[in-house]
């Protein structure tokens, strides 16, 4: 499925204002690996569609939110609950690694 | 209970999709578990040249997704989970995933390779946040710094021009005093300006201060250490087969790959190991890519009785 692309001012209306947790991969066009995740985060985007915000932030074109976060390597996942990030993964390897760091944070 | 398919085969890349491929058009009922995405190793790579047909090049991670789609078209199904552990023996053999258990008559493994470690302390940890294990995956985080490469084969010099593009010093650092890499490569990491060596050198630590602040390496030849002050280390020393499911069900080599000949068959009836994880003498994406192929061939006749 087509990934929900935001910038700066859909970020703050999505994830940081919004009442729902949200899962932001921060990528990069020229990132080779952030593509092999691509699948498995639109897979989860499917299942928790309307419970969870799933979005991308691409850093070359928001280097503000990249810098706020202190993203410094893509691709990197953020989780976030009130607006606030609760935690990350960097570079995840597997679906199922994806799906636990989401569990974790969904109940905890 | 689980359906039992014919054929499962566990990894997607290009030995994995065209056993899918192959079992599919066999009329074989074949799954495959793939824990990302399609392709695998060459998804890592933006243009491929050596995979006949694309005179000029093809970028591996579409590659792998044209292998998916080919397979699924012939009716091979994917299911994006990691196998967490395998039964290869009996009759039917069993696969538990992250999305539960599979079970299938013949299994083809195909689940290639991955990057060799140095085995230094902190390393794990620091993965991802200093220490790397693909240039093309990481570098731009480098951009204008210094880093260093550590190997001297193809992939290890292919790594330090693609980040000589981008850091501003970039120290290729090799136990030998001389590249295994093939000539080729050579003129160009002598013209690109900012590529120095550090021959007959081996990292015995990774300096940090927080992150990673640098290298500490020992000459081979006098025993003296220095540190080499880097952001970043990019380590290109080889691949390992990722059999560390399999190691007590399969015979494997010395070097960790499982012992299989051109059948493709293993020591246990009814396997069979296609493309970088099985001992051979060329790995690449048309011998996986043929792996495959004689893999699903070979599990059709066994499931005839023949085999």
């Amino acid at each position: 499925m087509e990934m929900l692309q935001m910038d700066g001012e859909r970020f703050s209306r999505e994830v940081l204002a919004a009442g729902k947790p949200a899962l932001v991969e921060f990528w990069a066009p020229w990132c080779v690996y952030c593509r092999r995740i691509g699948p498995a985060v639109g897979q989860l985007a499917a299942r928790y569609a309307g419970r969870l915000t799933v979005g991308q932030v691409n850093i070359d074109g928001e280097p503000a939110l990249a810098e706020r976060y202190g993203i410094e390597v893509v691709p990197t996942l953020l989780f976030f609950r009130d607006g606030q990030p609760a935690d990350r993964a960097v570079a995840p390897a597997s679906l199922a690694e994806i799906e636990d760091f989401v569990t974790a944070h969904w109940k905890g | 209970m689980e359906p039992i398919h014919d054929v499962l085969i566990v990894g997607g890349g290009p030995a994995g999709y065209t056993a899918a491929l192959y079992a599919a058009r066999a009329g074989l009922d074949a799954a495959l578990l793939e824990k990302l995405s399609a392709g695998g190793q060459m998804a890592l790579t933006t243009k491929i040249e050596n995979w006949p047909g694309f005179p000029d090049g093809i970028d591996g991670f579409d590659l792998g997704e044209r292998m998916q789609r080919g397979a699924e078209r012939a009716g091979a199904k994917t299911v994006l989970a990691e196998a967490l552990s395998a039964n290869l023996w009996g009759e039917i053999k069993t696969v538990e995933t992250s999305a539960g258990r599979f079970r299938a008559r013949t299994v083809i493994w195909a689940t290639g390779a991955e990057p060799r470690r140095l085995g230094l302390p902190g390393e794990t940890e620091l993965t991802g946040r200093g220490v790397h294990y693909c240039a093309a995956c990481d570098g731009m985080a480098y951009r204008g710094k210094t880093v260093a490469v550590v190997g001297g084969g193809n992939s290890a010099a292919a790594d330090a021009l693609q980040l000589s593009r981008v850091c501003k010093r970039v120290v290729l650092v090799h136990r030998r005093d001389t590249l295994r890499a093939e000539k080729a490569y050579h003129e160009q990491l002598m013209q690109a300006g900012n590529i120095e060596f550090c021959w007959n050198s081996v990292p015995t630590a990774l300096l940090r201060v927080g992150g990673l602040r640098g290298l500490r390496l020992r000459d081979v030849q006098t025993g003296r250490e220095r540190d080499l002050a880097c952001d970043g280390v990019f380590i290109s020393v080889g691949r390992a087969p990722a059999t560390g499911l399999v190691r007590e069900q399969l015979a494997l080599d010395e070097a960790g790959s499982i012992l299989a000949g051109e059948s493709t068959k293993t020591n246990l009836p009814g396997v069979f190991a296609a493309g970088d994880v099985r001992a051979k003498a060329l790995r690449q994406i048309v011998t996986a890519a043929s792996d495959g192929a004689v893999a699903a061939h070979e599990a059709a006749a066994y499931l005839a009785g023949g085999g």
